[in-house]
């Protein structure tokens, strides 16, 4: 399992397929305060990323990409559409 | 500033001719490889922009004219036809000879102008307008973004910047656009920007894409748009002005298209010191050794601690020195480069038809086999095509095709290279070395007769020793084979001959893969000591002198049967020589290709070291093959034997 989805953190963990974004759109929808964890993960699909780069407002630890590293994620304010 | 540049130029122009070889050799075998066409279209356009930083104009206008031939060959607006491919092969060997003057000169000879000229003839292509249009005017609103970030970044010279707004299903086709980018070469800075339809968190759907990927690159626009072929409806590439990002400085670098983040060049001195200092560190960790064995004698609990940290310390240090022979492995490739080039001109300048094949020089060695192996892969190379191959008329009387092959290939097995350099000539005749061995006086007509084929044909390694009855002005008299079998020995490895008459001849060459450390054994002589290569010792025992017979004009004793000759190591290294009257030291060498025992006063401890090639005064003593520093610090020479021996 690449997601874990505890009560105010989502952990990302390894590769993270297309599939996860379902669970990590699912769990911010449910708690836009949730703190998103991806200290562990490895790499991710484009479709987990833009959800990082959209909705995440706080992400916490660094991405061992270092394409990733360079983009600047967490969305301070909800997009205003 | 100008040296630093050329400098860097010399390396990379280099990399580069010998990446357009290769790929030259890859598409010829394989026409319809795309993705070689492309390689060799890049590396040819990144050494168009790397001479054009130099005065060498006509390189420039020469290259050009190649990238223009295979561009049209890349849009399918030609086939290149084996004219095109000997006009590239001449085009990247004119540009390798220039780099070459322009390293020795300072710049292009005389003729240059008229030489490109007449290459050019051969590339004749029609000019094709740019692909892109030069961006001159304003550029695209949606670019700055991304040039202001970027400039606020590091900044290589951004030469196109690209806007990929993915098709909102992609995903459902199993597409992700994040490894499309990652195909871009010289990527230099990327962003992501919501679409604006993009729906909010509450509206979202997890499997449409919403957000476009804005990004830099240091590679041409062409270039750039060639990653995004699966999906050109969804790009649009600009090219920036020069020096759009990041104004001045950078705009000089030669771009260096296809390599991803995270690489690093190290000058290969340093790399040196690394492996020096590892090989210090063994040297350290040999020195608690001897501590622990006296420590033993006072405080066994102590010296069992001891052997315990040095046992820690020996294994984080095996890791050590593998990480660091990895780290000082390199490609062949950029090594052999040349190698094409030059046996072309030389079978041209003897008038023969050739083909010379290389395989698997993507393999990779320690630098210190990469540096060392060109002189004596060349001057085997020189001997195969001017000794080894006959005349067009002699093949054909043997019913051969016209054109002999010449073939070098590199194979890694285990922890060896296994080099094999074969030619399909007219073999080397048994008969013939034992007759020219007696002739020079090598060995007398018993023994020659004796000798089996294979040892027959091992005598061509021996010292000045020649078969040639012509002497010609690119192998000389065959002299040298000694000098590539010591070259091989001194990279710690071994040479083999094969040949069938008629047929042709193979030379088989291990070499190791790492050399960092050698075991060494420490000899006393006369005083003094010395390190011996383990790798060329066959054993060492104690004799009694009473032994030793005089025979003929030397020594010899009798080692397990078989009667082997004593030398004085004293004597040979110029000490007087006194041979004590108790019990007799021989440390027995094979690397003279025969059994040879040395005397010696003591053998003394064995050691894994770092061995440095000789340098300043001891350059001039052949006997010295090397420095070590042992545990106490001292500096210890390490012989060559083979070469104190021949």
């Amino acid at each position: 399992m690449s997601i874990v989805v505890e009560s105010d953190i989502v952990r990302l963990v390894g590769a993270c397929p297309v599939e996860d974004a379902e669970p990590l759109l699912l769990a911010l929808q449910d708690d836009p305060e949730r703190v998103v964890d991806v200290s562990a993960m490895e790499g991710a699909h484009f479709a987990v990323l833009q959800l990082l780069a959209l909705f995440a407002r706080r992400i916490e630890g660094d991405f061992a990409d270092p394409l990733l590293q360079r983009l600047s994620f967490a969305a301070p304010q909800p997009p205003a559409l | 500033m100008m040296d630093e540049l050329l400098e860097q130029f010399l390396i990379e122009g280099r990399d580069l001719v010998a990446q357009v070889q290769g790929d030259l050799v890859a598409l010829a075998r394989q026409p319809e490889r795309r993705d070689v066409l492309d390689s060799l279209f890049r590396a040819v356009h990144t050494l168009k922009g790397s001479v054009a930083l130099f005065e060498m104009a006509p390189a420039e206008r020469l290259l050009h004219r190649a990238e223009t031939r295979l561009d049209q060959a890349r849009r399918g607006d030609a086939v290149l036809t084996a004219e095109d491919f000997d006009g590239f092969v001449a085009t990247v060997d004119q540009v390798d000879r220039w780099i070459d003057d322009v390293e020795r000169d300072g710049r292009l000879p005389a003729d240059a102008e008229t030489r490109s000229l007449a290459l050019a003839a051969s590339l004749d292509a029609a000019e094709r307008p740019a692909a892109v249009p030069e961006t001159t005017g304003e550029l695209p609103d949606w670019t700055a973004p991304i040039v202001r970030s970027a400039a606020a970044a590091d900044g290589a010279c951004a030469m196109a910047a690209f806007r990929y707004r993915p098709d909102p299903d992609c995903f459902f086709r199993g597409e992700d656009p994040l490894t499309v980018v990652r195909a871009v070469p010289g990527l230099l800075a990327m962003e992501l920007q919501p679409a604006p339809d993009a729906p909010d968190l509450a509206q979202f759907e997890p499997f449409r894409c919403a957000m476009h990927l804005l990004g830099l690159s240091s590679a041409e626009p062409d270039d750039v748009r060639a990653a995004f072929r699966m999906v050109p409806d969804q790009v649009e590439v600009v090219r920036l002005r020069q020096g759009e990002s990041e104004p001045g400085a950078a705009d000089t670098a030669p771009a260096d298209p296809g390599e991803g983040g995270g690489m690093l060049r190290v000058s290969a001195l340093r790399l040196d010191v690394l492996a020096a200092e590892v090989g210090q560190l063994a040297v350290a960790l040999n020195a608690l050794e001897a501590t622990a064995e006296r420590a033993a004698v006072t405080d066994r609990a102590l010296a069992a601690e001891l052997r315990r940290v040095q046992g820690e310390l020996s294994r984080a240090l095996g890791r050590l020195s593998s990480t660091v022979a990895e780290v000082r492995r390199v490609p062949l490739q950029p090594v052999l480069r040349r190698l094409p080039r030059l046996a072309r001109e030389l079978a041209a300048s003897l008038g023969k038809d050739v083909r010379f094949e290389l395989a698997g020089e993507g393999a990779e060695v320690d630098k210190q086999v990469a540096d060392a192996i060109f002189e004596p892969l060349l001057h085997l190379v020189r001997n195969a095509i001017d000794h080894g191959l006959e005349s067009a008329e002699r093949r054909a009387e043997a019913g051969k095709p016209a054109t002999g092959t010449v073939r070098l290939s590199f194979q890694r097995s285990g922890d060896h290279l296994a080099v094999a350099l074969s030619d399909d000539g007219k073999g080397i005749d048994a008969a013939v070395i034992r007759q020219a061995a007696v002739a020079r006086g090598l060995l007398d007509e018993a023994a020659a007769a004796a000798l089996t084929d294979r040892q027959a044909l091992r005598l061509i390694f021996a010292p000045g020793f020649s078969t040639s009855q012509v002497v010609t002005d690119v192998s000389g008299r065959g002299v040298g084979m000694d000098a590539v079998q010591r070259a091989v020995e001194r990279m710690q490895g071994s040479i083999e001959v094969e040949s069938t008459l008629g047929q042709g001849t193979d030379i088989a060459i291990r070499l190791p893969l790492t050399a960092i450390l050698t075991r060494l054994v420490t000899v006393r002589v006369a005083g003094e000591r010395y390190g011996l290569r383990m790798d060329q010792i066959h054993e060492t025992l104690r004799i009694d002198p009473a032994e030793i017979q005089e025979l003929g004009h030397g020594r010899a004793c009798v080692i397990r049967d078989r009667t082997v000759p004593v030398l004085s190591l004293a004597a040979l290294l110029g000490h007087e020589d006194t041979p004590g009257a108790e019990a007799a030291r021989l440390v027995v060498t094979g690397a003279a290709g025969e059994r040879i025992a040395l005397r010696v006063d003591a053998v003394g401890e064995r050691m894994d070291a770092a061995v440095r090639e000789r340098s300043g005064l001891l350059a001039a003593m052949p006997a010295i093959g090397g420095t070590a520093v042992d545990a106490d610090g001292g500096v210890l020479l390490v012989l060559d034997l083979p070469e104190l021996l021949s």
